[in-house]
């Protein structure tokens, strides 16, 4: 996992499902930080992300059974994320109807290679994160569950319902969603500077 | 930004180029890539533009830019408590659903019943269908009402949570359970009176319900409505149209009571005419010969005698009964001495459980014989043949187990970690003990209903057999710690299982405590097993999360995605 960077915590893991409070609270401490940030960078507002933490915590009791502790804890509890923010995101009605019908017909334009490089080389990471709000709920999604918590192209589309060939598709085009934001964002400051 | 060329033998597609630095293309595709981008400028620079994208989103998403909430901080403590709060929650559905059940399938029969003259003949029947002692749960419904009352507005809080926030929803919800409270309730007028000797007078007339508490009580006058008197000595003269509910030393009742007695004293004496039927709790009951009981008695204490006129049943579990008057029904008697005397007439069948049997006058009218059967004291423990039969059915048992461990390792582990949380499953239990069977009953009603009734209770019963085993495989944990296979765990069980056994079988010999640790033990595991399977028919989230794809070894001098030329 890119994210945490944390150990495997094996024996937490096995108290907690036995039902030990103290050792929820462990987990919680350690995981808590980092699948809030999963959901601020995945949900729209703030507010979003802590209620889906919470959530995701409390629905982790109940899950926390069906762990197969061979695998990645960290992983499992990402995708167990993943799957929470897009639930939301969908009841909400974000996730549209549209990316679904487009997401066979996304051009695949060669961009002028320096250009490019000059829009990543300008921005920071704060311009990027600020870009990352303008995206469509499927776009930022993808890109989270990509950069953020490295799930693989299987996990993203079980995750997103697609076929795991249009994963690479979904990734392009919200990187594409994405520039066009960091271009906006520049125009915008530099009206704002004129 | 400008377009290049497709992959038309000159230059890659950007979608190539990204499934090759996320390490998604096969390993001759990869090669091929390889080979171009070490040729090629604008695709070799394309990749680099790519591959710090890439490592510009991880960087910008990974950045702790904001601390964790306080509010998720403080989330932990808070989560310990609104487990509690979801417990609640059960405890006020399980209250609901019982209530809903009372007043839409018991409280029909039960009228119809009363309406087609069945009486209670057992405790069961009584308590339940003749309302020998209902009424005097009123408060108990009243309880009922105020859990789903709150069970609707956590619901309520729950459902308004997810479209309006926090703070709003619970003032929402609270206020209009304010509102609903603070309507008015239906009219109902009760007097209390007090003192030493508080007295409803010969010419007074009470609508409504009267508490009456002090030295002595007496109503002389008339009630319309139910009496409830706390005092040492209460005098029943005059008229009470609803029931009298009282506590005390002595009671006696020379007017007229047109519903039910349900007391708890020493002595009580009924001279006068009581319409329905008497619950009795103390020493001794008489009904003396100008007394008159519409309905049943059911008395627990020491001795009754009936010299006047009993319409229906006794049901007594005391010490003696001695009949010297009239009974229009049953008698049903757990006790010492059973005695029926020349001026007896008895309508219905006796059925006597005691020590000795019934002594019987020849002049005694009785519509059957009496059934004696002689009280069995418990003393097989002495006897060698009990504690094998006891080790037979331990053996049985843990057998039993085995084999269900052996068929099913991963529910008996999730069931046992389940049991191993004790709140929850005991909580769940209690539902699941009281609630599978009534609901079962329910389905069997219909004729659709009735496979799936007759197989819920086979299930049930299955639950029940193992429930013993589960709380055995808990207490074999705790000793040896938690298993690391299959074995492991049957052995945890079979240890904990002679354990549980070796300590309850004595607490048997003690009627109630041996029926509290049967209950506990039975509800414990019920619940576990309950717990484990409704986890198991949630939706699973992430089991058997698939392999990532397959990925072609990466060739020397690469940065994230694949080679690059010198």
């Amino acid at each position: 996992m890119s994210a945490p960077g944390i150990t495997q915590p094996t024996e937490a893991i096995a108290r907690a499902r036995a039902g030990d409070a103290d050792a929820w609270g462990e987990l919680y401490r350690e995981y808590a930080p980092a699948i809030f940030r999963f959901c601020r960078r995945a949900l729209p507002t703030r507010e979003d992300a802590e209620d889906a933490t919470m959530e995701i915590f409390m629905k982790l009791k109940d899950k926390l059974i069906q762990y197969d502790a061979t695998r990645s804890f960290s992983a499992w509890l990402y995708k167990v994320s993943a799957n929470h923010c897009w639930d939301m995101l969908r009841r909400r009605k974000i996730r549209q109807d549209k990316e679904t019908e487009d997401v066979e017909n996304v051009p695949l334009e060669h961009p002028d290679p320096n250009q490019l490089d000059q829009l990543i080389e300008q921005r920071t990471s704060e311009e990027v994160r600020k870009a990352l709000d303008k995206l469509g709920g499927r776009a930022r999604m993808a890109l989270v569950m990509r950069y953020y918590s490295d799930m693989s192209y299987d996990e993203i589309a079980d995750a997103l319902g697609v076929r795991r060939a249009f994963v690479g598709v979904v990734l392009l085009r919200a990187r594409h969603e994405l520039r066009q934001a960091l271009e906006g964002n520049a125009a915008l400051a530099a009206g704002g500077a004129s | 930004m400008s377009e290049m060329p497709k992959d038309d033998g000159k230059h890659l597609d950007e979608m190539t180029l990204l499934l090759y630095i996320e390490r998604q293309l096969d390993r001759a595709r990869g090669l091929e890539v390889s080979a171009h981008t070490q040729e090629c400028d604008a695709c070799r620079t394309l990749l680099r533009a790519l591959e710090r994208e890439s490592r510009l989103l991880t960087r910008a998403m990974l950045e702790e830019d904001e601390p964790l909430p306080s509010r998720l901080a403080q989330f932990q403590e808070r989560a310990r408590k609104s487990m509690q709060w979801i417990w609640g929650l059960v405890f006020g559905l399980a209250a609901t659903g019982v209530y809903a059940l009372y007043t839409t399938y018991i409280q029909p029969w039960q009228t119809q019943l009363e309406n087609a003259g069945f009486g209670g003949s057992n405790l069961l029947g009584l308590l339940i269908f003749q309302g020998a002692m209902w009424k005097g749960w009123q408060s108990v419904i009243t309880l009922l009402e105020v859990l789903a009352m709150l069970t609707l507005a956590g619901l309520g809080a729950m459902f308004f949570r997810r479209r309006i926030r926090r703070g709003s929803a619970l003032a929402l919800v609270f206020a209009g359970l304010c509102t609903v409270l603070a309507l008015p309730a239906g009219v109902s007028a009760t007097e209390h009176r007090g003192g030493q000797n508080p007295t409803v007078s010969k010419d007074e007339t009470i609508k409504g319900n009267i508490y009456l508490s002090g030295e002595r009580v007496r109503v002389e006058g008339t009630v319309d409505g139910d009496v409830f008197a706390a005092a040492k000595d209460i005098d029943i003269d005059g008229h009470v149209t609803g029931d009298v509910i009282s506590a005390g030393r002595y009671l006696r009742m020379r007017g007229t009571v047109d519903g039910n007695i349900r007391s708890a004293g020493n002595t009580a004496v009924i001279s006068g005419t009581l319409g329905k039927n008497m619950m009795w709790f103390g020493d001794a009951v008489t009904v003396d010969a100008t007394g008159k009981v519409g309905g049943s008695i059911t008395m627990f204490g020491g001795t009754l005698a009936i010299d006047g006129r009993l319409g229906r049943d006794i049901l007594f579990f005391g010490e003696e009964i001695n009949v010297n008057g009239g009974v229009g029904g049953a008698i049903q008697q757990k006790g010492h001495a059973l005695i029926i005397g020349p001026n007896a007439q008895v309508d219905g069948p006796i059925h006597f459980e005691g020590d000795q049997p019934a002594s019987v006058s020849p002049e005694a009218k009785l519509a059957s014989p009496v059934v004696f059967k002689q009280v069995e004291h418990k003393r097989e423990y002495r006897e060698s043949d009990y504690y094998v039969w006891r080790v037979i059915w331990t053996a049985a048992f843990v057998l039993f187990g085995m084999v269900l461990f052996l068929l099913a390792p991963g529910f008996a582990r999730e069931t046992i970690s389940s049991a191993e949380s004790y709140g929850a499953p005991i909580g769940l239990g209690i539902l699941v003990f009281f609630g599978v069977p009534l609901a079962a009953l329910i389905a069997c009603i219909t004729v659709v209903g009735l496979p799936l009734g007759v197989l819920t209770f086979g299930l049930w019963c299955l639950m029940l057999c193992s429930a013993e085993l589960v709380v055995g495989a808990v207490v074999g944990n705790l000793i040896l710690g938690q298993p690391k296979d299959t074995w492991g765990m049957i052995g945890r069980m079979a240890l904990g299982f002679v354990i549980v056994r070796i300590v309850y079988t004595p607490l048997s010999q003690v009627h109630i405590l041996g029926l509290v640790a049967a209950l506990g033990i039975w509800m414990w595991g019920m619940g576990a097993i309950s717990l484990a399977i409704y986890r198991r028919i949630q939706p699973v989230i992430a089991p058997n999360v698939p392999s990532a794809p397959y990925a072609p070894p990466m060739p020397p001098n690469t940065t994230v995605g694949g080679p690059l030329p010198a």
